[in-house]
């Protein structure tokens, strides 16, 4: 009972030593239930949290595959005849030709689409009156929907893949553009104002401080618009194509092959995903900088 | 008492005969408007800054120190009047004068040494001597130990070093500082403070600063210059006689110095001024 510590007014002006005092007992935080507010939870948690996600969707559609009734099965195929649809058709169909065909429409177009649009965005992002002369009409484009050329491509080039890549170019290149001059746009004034200051010429300015400024955020919108460029894949590949994943799903569509052509779905999330993670790998190798 | 003696330009009145315009910066009749004349941000101001000088301009918040001073940078030019930099009219920002902004403009993509030696990189000094000069930068604003780090992982006061080593490596005539310690927090604020007097002890540049701090102005300068808002007017330019021509390492020091309640007194009573004056017409 000797020397108890008085709070207030009496401790002002003495010495408080606390590690000569008690220890305080351990505290214990409160108990936080499962939607908690703004928590921290470690990397291990997060992957299973999304792992379950994944697999609860693949449950919902096991369970609603087989609760549909025997004579409507054909249309409704559980995972596993998707996944067996999928065996089969790399094994015995060739697929792989077809993927890889796909693979080389949208990359081929989305390299053309971005030697086009990441000039444009530094050009119109550097330069105002650059971007005065032509963003309205480039804007305006975009109001444009890319199926409405599919006739006249066909018309011009005919079934081809010419036009195929040209649907996708146009299904994506003003997105772009649109995306990455707001990058551009989006790098500090102080920045280019500081390496003029410096003697940075104009070139200087534009490749050496713009360009690396503004170089995460291009790769992310370039990344973002990798997801419309399968939209229109389909599209393309279903208007009269030899090959490709959609042609081999509108074949399948005729025979009603259901499995085929979800199994031809799922194909596409994969190599969506597969695509986002190249670029997401990219990006952290590219910009070791950037947080 | 541990200040450094400085050796300062003599300006006594027997040295009259200096010709203001080969100073190294003559701010000559400038007058800047904005929306078409309606608004005078700089009305028809007249001074010149020495070597070997640190001058602070100070005023209330819209008084067009920093119009000032980017007009100095060549970053905006005057509606009348010119500006010389050693006797030749300012075109344009040029590497002979050096700028540090209040917000951190270290350019995250490249290292501590690298932005270091960036400015002296386009400006074609030849790889190793720049990297030595950068080098001897970082160390005079204690970086040395932080060269292969990016901006993002440094914090705010380190970006704001970086930011000084890069404009000292273009080894300009001028460095104008515009509220370069705005954004940092009071410890680390002072410490810049001691920093910028350290660098001017062993550079000798001529230093403008652009703050709204008074008691930052009287201790990093020789020379206070006022100014008033709407239009903008020298309302005092001050030397700072109670310093007696020394630097004073350590703020604490000056702070203890005869006469520095009088002139710290005196400023804020001229920004109340100001003020008042401001919130009458407004």
């Amino acid at each position: 009972m000797s020397d108890t510590v008085v709070s207030g007014p009496a401790l002002a002006g003495r010495e408080v030593r606390h590690e000569d005092g008690p220890r305080g007992a351990p505290f214990t935080p409160p108990k936080q239930g499962f939607l908690a507010l703004k928590s921290h939870y470690s990397r291990k948690t997060l992957g299973t949290l999304a792992l379950l996600g994944a697999l609860s969707l693949f449950l919902a559609w096991e369970i609603g595959a087989h609760s549909v009734p025997e004579a409507k099965e054909k249309f409704f195929p559980a995972v596993e005849q998707v996944l067996a649809a999928l065996f089969q058709l790399f094994a015995e169909k060739e697929f792989i030709y077809d993927v890889g065909m796909s693979c080389l429409r949208i990359y081929l177009a989305y390299i053309v689409a971005m030697s086009v649009a990441l000039p444009l965005a530094i050009g119109m992002g550097s330069f105002e009156n650059l971007r005065a002369t032509l963003n309205p009409t480039l804007s305006a484009l975009r109001y444009l929907p890319a199926a409405s050329f599919i006739p006249l491509l066909l018309v011009w080039f005919g079934p081809t893949d010419t036009s195929k890549v040209l649907l996708l170019f146009l299904g994506v290149v003003w997105f772009l553009v649109a995306g990455m001059l707001a990058d551009v746009r989006s790098v500090s004034h102080e920045l280019v104002e500081s390496a003029l200051t410096m003697g940075a010429r104009r070139k200087t300015v534009v490749f050496n401080v713009i360009l690396p400024a503004a170089g995460p955020q291009l790769m992310t919108s370039a990344r973002d618009l990798t997801a419309v460029a399968w939209t229109y894949l389909v599209i393309a590949e279903v208007i009269g194509a030899q090959s490709g994943i959609g042609a081999v799903m509108m074949r399948a569509g005729r025979f009603l092959n259901v499995d085929v052509i979800i199994a031809g779905i799922l194909t596409i999330g994969i190599l969506g995903v597969l695509t986002d993670t190249v670029f997401r790998l990219g990006h952290r190798m590219l910009f070791p900088w950037a947080r | 008492m541990a200040y450094a003696e400085v050796a300062m330009t003599d300006t006594d009145e027997t040295q009259t005969a200096v010709d203001a315009s080969k100073l190294p910066i003559y701010v000559d009749c400038v007058t800047k408007q904005y929306l078409g004349g309606a608004f005078t941000a700089i009305d028809n101001v007249t001074c010149a800054m020495e070597e070997n000088q640190i001058t602070a301009i100070i005023g209330p918040s819209g008084c067009g120190k920093t119009t000032l001073l980017r007009q100095i940078a060549g970053l905006e030019y005057p509606s009348y009047g010119r500006i010389l930099r050693d006797g030749e009219v300012i075109h344009g920002p040029g590497p002979d004068r050096g700028m540090v902004f209040q917000t951190y403009t270290a350019f995250p993509w490249l290292t501590t040494l690298q932005n270091a030696e960036y400015a002296m990189k386009i400006n074609g000094v030849p790889a190793a001597e720049r990297r030595e000069r950068a080098m001897e930068h970082l160390r005079l604003v204690h970086l040395d130990g932080f060269k292969d780090y990016y901006p993002n992982s440094l914090s705010g006061g380190m970006r704001q070093r970086v930011a000084i080593a890069r404009a000292l490596g273009q080894d300009p005539r001028v460095l104008l500082m515009d509220e370069p310690f705005g954004a940092l927090d009071a410890q680390v604020r002072w410490e810049m403070e001691e920093l910028t007097v350290e660098i001017e002890e062993r550079t000798r540049k001529t230093i403008i600063l652009v703050t709204h701090d008074i008691q930052q102005a009287i201790y990093v300068a020789d020379r206070i210059i006022f100014l008033t808002r709407n239009p903008g007017r020298i309302k005092a330019d001050m030397k700072l006689e109670f310093k007696e021509g020394r630097r004073f390492l350590k703020k604490e020091e000056l702070i203890t110095h005869p006469g520095y309640a009088e002139t710290e007194a005196q400023l804020y009573g001229m920004m109340r001024e100001e003020i008042e004056k401001i919130r009458g017409g407004e």
